[in-house]
C-alpha cells in the first residue's frame, strides 16, 4: 500500500515536472544574455573559448564559489575521517602488467591534465577538467602500487596557495581596477597561449587546486584501515 | 582600496585558504584568525551601513554590468542582516575559543568561517545562480560541522541533513534553470522586471520549487526533519550558527523572492498557513522532548513558523515585526544554545532531567539560560516581548484573528516547557558532582554580550526599530529593487 501510494505520487510529480520542462524552448535563438556572450566574448575577454570566458570572467565569482564548494567537500571529509594516528590503505596486489602500465601512463596523464588547464582559454576543457585528469592519474598509481604515497604537506600547500592566488587575482582587480576579479592585464592577441589577461592565471590555479583536492579526497577515502 | 561588500566574501575565503599553512606553524594563530576576520568584517559592515541606508550599494563583479555579470546588492536589509550575522559570528567564535578542544581544530575554524561567508553571500548577492553557489557553500559546510564530533548519532544526523539538503539545492537549481529558460537572465532585479512575461504554469511551478528548496533550509513543516537531529548532534556553538545564521539566510532568500518575484496573494497565504502549522507542530513536539538541545531545536522551528506567519501577513507593519523577530530569535536562540552547551558539559548528559539543581552549582551559566528562556517566551522587559507584541498586533490588524489565537496558544506551550527547565535548574536539589570544572571566561563573556543585547533592546526597542524600518522598506519595495539592481 505504501509503495503503491509512493509510486502514484512519484508519477504525478514526474508528470508535472515533465509537462513544465517540455514548455522550455530548446535550441532557439533568443534575445538573452547568452547571445551577448557569444558576440562579445573575444572582444571583451580575449579568450577564444567562450565557455571559459563565461566561467572564469563573466561569472568568475561563481567559479570562486565552486572552487570553495570543492574545497569544503574535501575539508569536511578530512574532518569527518580524521584520525590522529593516521590510516593506511587496504592491502592490494596489482599484477605486474598493471604496475608497469601504470608507471608508464602516470606521467603522460599528468602532462595531459596540465595541458588541458594551461590551454583552458583556447581549447575545450579548463582548470576543473585538468585537475580531475591529474587526480585520475594519481588514482591509477594508488590502485597499482600499495606503497605509493602523496605528501599531505605538499597537497595542503598546493591547495592553499592556489586558493589564495585566485582570491588575490580577484583583489588585484579591486586595487588596480574598479571591481573584484576585473581583468588588469593586457588581453593580448586572441588565440595565443599568453592572452586573455587573468583567465590563464585563474585556470592554472584552479587546475592545481582541483588536482590536489581530488587527490586528497581519494587518499582519504582509500585509507580505511587504522595503522597501529 | 575602499571598503566594499565583496570583502564579506573575499576576506573569509582568503583566510580559509590561509589557515592550513598557518596551522603548520601555530595552533593558536589558527584560533585567532577567524576572530580577526569577523572583527574586521563587523567593522566593514558597520562602516558601510550608513552608506547603504542612503542608497543601496550595488557592486559589480569583474567589471561587467548586470545582467551580463554578477552584482552584489547591499541595501538596508542586507546591511541589517549582515551586521547581525557578523556580530553573532564574533560572539560564537569567542565562545568556541575554549569550548572546541577536539581535533582537527583548524578544520573546525575553516568550516565555521566558510559557513558564515556562505550565509553572508546569500544575503548580499544580486544574482540567482550565485545564490545557488553560496547555498551550496553554506549547506556543505553545515553538513560537515554536524558530523564534527565523529560519533554515530552525529554521522546519522549529518547524513539525514545531507540527503534532505541535496533535495533543497536540486529543487533550487531546477527553479533557476526554468527561470533562465523563461527570462534569459540570472540577475534577480532583471528577472523581477521580466517576471510578468512568464506564463502562469511555469511561474507557479518555479514558485513551488523555490518554496520547497528554501522551506527545507528555513525549517518549514513538513520539510524540517533534518533540523532536530542536526541541532542536537552538532557541537553547541554550531547549534547557534544554524539557528542564528544559516536559517536566517534562507529565510531572507525566501522572502526576497516572495516579494520581488512572486508578488501575488496566494503565495503569502500559503506561507502564512505553512507558518501556522510549523509553529504548532514544533511547539507541541518541543514539549515532549527529553533532551535539552532537541527541545531548543524544536523551539527554533516554532520561532521560524512565527516569523513566517508575520511575513505571510505581508503588510509593512508585519514585515517589520518579522524582521524584529528574526533579530531577536538570532540573538536569543544563540544565547540559549551557548548556555545549553555548558549546561550539558557540566551535567555530563544531554537529558533535561540531569540538569536538576545546576542553578546552585553553576549560577552564571544557568542565569544566562534562564534569561534567554524568559526572553524567548516574550516576557517584558526583554527584547522578545516587543517583537512578539508587534507580531500579534500586526497579525490582528491584518485580519487573521485565528492566527492570533494560535500564536498565543503556542506561546503558552512555549512558556510551559521553558519554565519547566528553568524550574529544574533552580528549584530542585543539586545532584551534580561537578565542582571542579568551571565555565571559561571566554564562554561567559560571549554569553554576557548576548544577554546585554537582549536587555538593551528590551529597554530601548526604538533604536533597533529605526534600523528595521528602512530594512523592511527595502524588502517590500519591488520597484526600487529593480531600479537600483539594474543601475538605472
Amino acid at each position: 500500500m505504501r509503495k503503491a501510494t509512493a509510486i502514484i505520487i512519484l508519477a504525478l510529480v514526474g508528470y508535472y515536472f515533465l509537462s513544465v520542462f517540455l514548455t522550455v524552448p530548446f535550441g532557439e535563438k533568443r534575445n538573452n544574455v547568452g547571445q551577448y556572450y557569444l558576440h562579445n566574448t573575444v572582444r571583451e575577454t580575449g579568450a577564444v573559448n567562450s565557455v571559459t570566458a563565461i566561467v572564469v570572467s563573466y561569472r568568475g565569482f561563481d567559479t570562486l564559489g565552486e572552487v570553495t564548494v570543492l574545497f569544503i567537500a574535501s575539508l569536511g571529509l578530512g574532518a569527518i575521517l580524521f584520525d590522529k594516528k593516521g590510516k593506511k590503505r587496504r592491502l592490494q596486489h596489482a599484477s605486474l602488467i598493471v604496475r608497469v602500465g601504470a608507471h608508464m601512463l602516470y606521467p603522460l596523464i599528468v602532462l595531459l591534465g596540465a595541458y588541458v588547464f594551461v590551454h583552458g582559454h583556447l581549447t575545450p576543457g579548463g582548470g576543473f577538467q585538468g585537475g580531475a585528469i591529474i587526480a585520475t592519474g594519481v588514482l591509477l598509481m594508488f590502485i597499482s602500487y600499495r606503497s605509493f604515497e602523496t605528501s599531505h604537506k605538499a597537497l595542503t600547500y598546493i591547495e592553499s596557495i592556489a586558493g589564495m592566488t585566485f582570491v588575490l587575482t580577484g583583489l588585484s582587480g579591486l586595487i588596480w581596477g574598479n571591481s573584484f576579479l576585473q581583468n588588469v592585464l593586457p588581453l593580448g592577441e586572441p588565440g595565443r597561449l599568453i592572452s586573455a589577461g587573468i583567465i590563464p592565471i585563474i585556470y592554472i590555479a584552479i587546475g592545481f587546486k582541483v588536482g590536489a583536492e581530488l587527490t586528497g579526497l581519494l587518499d582519504n577515502m582509500l585509507k580505511t584501515i587504522k595503522s597501529d | 582600496m575602499n571598503f566594499s561588500p565583496v570583502h564579506f566574501i573575499a576576506v573569509p575565503l582568503f583566510a580559509a585558504f590561509l589557515i592550513p599553512i598557518v596551522g603548520r606553524f601555530s595552533k593558536e594563530a589558527v584560533k585567532l584568525i577567524p576572530g580577526l576576520v569577523l572583527l574586521y568584517l563587523s567593522y566593514v559592515a558597520i562602516s558601510l551601513y550608513p552608506i547603504a541606508l542612503q542608497k543601496p550599494i550595488v557592486e559589480i563583479i569583474a567589471g561587467f554590468k548586470p545582467p551580463f555579470g554578477i552584482s552584489l546588492y547591499f541595501g538596508p536589509l542586507a546591511a541589517f542582516l549582515v551586521t547581525m550575522v557578523m556580530l553573532i559570528g564574533l560572539v560564537i567564535w569567542l565562545y568556541s575559543y575554549k569550548f572546541i578542544i577536539r581535533e582537527p581544530l583548524e578544520k573546525y575554524y575553516m568550516l565555521f568561517m566558510l559557513v558564515i561567508a556562505g550565509a553572508t553571500g546569500i544575503m548580499i548577492t544580486g544574482d540567482i545562480f550565485n545564490m545557488f553557489v553560496f547555498l551550496e557553500i553554506t549547506s556543505i559546510a553545515a553538513y560537515s560541522l554536524t558530523a564534527f564530533l565523529r560519533d554515530k548519532d552525529g554521522a546519522e544526523a549529518a547524513f539525514k541533513y545531507l540527503l534532505i539538503g541535496s533535495f533543497s539545492s536540486t529543487f533550487y537549481l531546477l527553479a533557476v534553470m526554468l527561470i533562465y529558460a523563461n527570462t534569459g537572465t540570472l540577475n534577480i532585479a532583471d528577472i523581477a522586471a521580466k517576471m510578468q512575461t512568464v506564463p502562469n504554469q511555469p511561474k507557479i511551478f518555479i514558485m513551488i520549487l523555490f518554496l520547497v528548496g528554501f522551506g527545507i533550509e528555513s525549517e518549514l513543516f513538513p520539510l524540517n526533519g533534518w533540523a532536530p537531529d542536526a541541532y542536537s548532534q552538532a557541537p553547541s556553538p554550531i547549534g547557534g550558527v544554524f539557528g542564528g545564521i544559516v536559517v536566517k539566510a534562507s529565510t531572507y532568500a525566501m522572502m526576497r523572492f516572495a516579494f520581488v518575484l512572486f508578488n501575488f496573494h496566494s503565495m503569502f497565504e500559503l506561507i502564512l498557513v505553512l507558518g501556522v502549522i510549523t509553529m504548532l507542530i514544533a511547539e507541541m513536539s518541543a514539549m515532549r522532548q527529553q533532551q535539552i538541545k532537541r527541545m531548543l531545536a524544536f523551539s527554533s522551528i516554532g520561532q521560524m513558523g512565527l516569523i513566517m506567519i508575520a511575513f505571510g501577513v505581508g503588510t509593512d507593519a508585519s514585515v517589520r515585526a518579522a524582521l524584529f523577530q528574526v533579530f531577536n530569535h538570532a540573538v536569543i536562540k544563540t544565547l540559549l544554545f551557548l548556555a545549553a552547551g555548558y549546561l550539558v558539559f557540566h551535567s555530563g548528559s544531554k537529558k533535561i532531567s540531569a540538569l536538576d539543581g545546576l542553578g546552585h552549582n553553576k549560577p552564571i551559566t544557568s542565569f544566562f539560560f534562564a534569561l534567554g528562556a524568559l526572553a524567548i517566551i516574550g516576557l517584558p522587559p526583554f527584547s522578545g516581548f516587543w517583537s512578539k507584541l508587534y507580531i500579534l498586533t500586526s497579525v490582528a490588524k491584518g485580519g487573521f484573528l485565528a492566527s492570533v489565537v494560535l500564536i498565543l496558544f503556542s506561546g503558552i506551550i512555549e512558556a510551559i516547557y521553558y519554565l519547566r527547565v528553568v524550574g529544574r535548574l533552580y528549584f530542585k536539589k543539586d545532584v551534580s558532582q561537578d565542582n571542579v570544572r568551571r565555565t571559561p571566561i571566554s564562554g561567559l563573556v560571549a554569553m554576557g554580550i548576548l544577554a546585554v543585547v537582549i536587555l538593551y533592546v528590551g529597554l530601548y526597542p526604538h533604536q533597533i526599530i529605526d534600523l528595521i524600518k528602512p530594512a523592511a522598506h527595502d524588502l517590500v519595495d519591488k520597484a526600487a529593487y529593480i531600479k537600483y539592481g539594474l543601475l538605472h
